[in-house]
């Protein structure tokens, strides 16, 4: 299990295109260097894509849970568990990688 | 006002459940291009019968510096209405490539610019097989047949003699 610190920074992996269509965001993993629309695709519903959007390589994982604090009705402390439960997911699936490493 | 739920969540898709219109397949298959590395994705129409099929299941690699030759298939941008078409070059003039289908003789798409042309077809899959036929050396006999209109008439008599060879090496 990948440790998460809240100060750490994360962008998208080079590795994936995401794209909104049509309100949705739809991850495509490059996988064995084919982007492979007939194989598994991700997509995240509207409070992981609020996350994902805010994943710039620039925002801590701290800094972007207090931003959320101020648009949703949770507690600082439970968006950021909710944060960091998305972001390991995320990285478990080379989806993300922390912006140091870019 | 804030609003009330927040409960993060990443789903797993199947990409071939996923019904997008022509403008975002566009999209997508730009940005994975741009990458250097190749789109497949299921095709959809006739236009390329008797070579690539509705459904076949094709791959479009990006060009790089090369333009494409006469007799590649390839995925380009129509002028005017944007739409995303799969078809074949059938002559070179500058940079433009003049391209038409397989499948409507007479009916081509005119002189295409080399910057409308995203990438070439490298692979056509039909039932889990893959299909080399139309897009190995034959293409650009393929290609000089269709531009003065005798591709399908020649198809017609050549394809028992296909069918036979196939079906005896499979």
């Amino acid at each position: 299990m990948t440790e998460i610190s809240v100060d750490a920074i994360y962008v998208p992996s080079e590795d994936v295109v995401a794209r909104e269509i049509e309100g949705e965001l739809i991850i495509v993993p490059l996988v064995a260097g084919i982007g492979d629309l007939e194989d598994e695709l991700y997509t995240l519903n509207e409070t992981g894509k609020a996350i994902w959007d805010r994943l710039d390589g620039v925002t801590s994982l701290r800094a972007l849970a207090a931003a959320l604090a101020e648009e949703y009705e949770a507690s600082p402390g439970e968006i950021e568990q909710d944060v960091c439960g998305l972001v390991e997911e995320l990285l478990r699936r080379r989806m993300l990688v922390e912006a140091s490493g870019v | 006002m804030k609003r009330q739920v927040f409960e993060p969540a990443l789903y797993t898709i199947r990409g071939d459940e996923l019904s997008l219109s022509g403008a975002a397949l566009l999209g997508l298959m730009r940005e994975v291009l741009s990458k250097g590395v190749p789109f497949r994705f299921r095709a959809k129409g006739w236009s390329m019968l008797p070579f690539i099929r509705d459904g076949d299941v094709i791959s479009i690699s990006p060009l790089t510096h090369a333009s494409p030759s006469v007799g590649d298939v390839v995925a380009f941008v129509r002028p005017g209405s944007g739409t995303l078409v799969v078809h074949r070059v059938v002559a070179r003039r500058g940079s433009t490539c003049l391209i038409q289908s397989d499948n409507s003789p007479g009916s081509g798409d005119g002189l295409i610019p080399r910057g409308s042309i995203l990438g070439r077809v490298t692979r056509v899959e039909r039932g889990g097989q893959q299909i080399r036929l139309g897009l190995g050396p034959e293409r650009f006999l393929i290609a000089c047949l269709s531009r003065v209109g005798l591709l399908l008439p020649v198809w017609r008599r050549a394809a028992p003699i296909f069918r036979r060879i196939f079906r005896r090496s499979s």
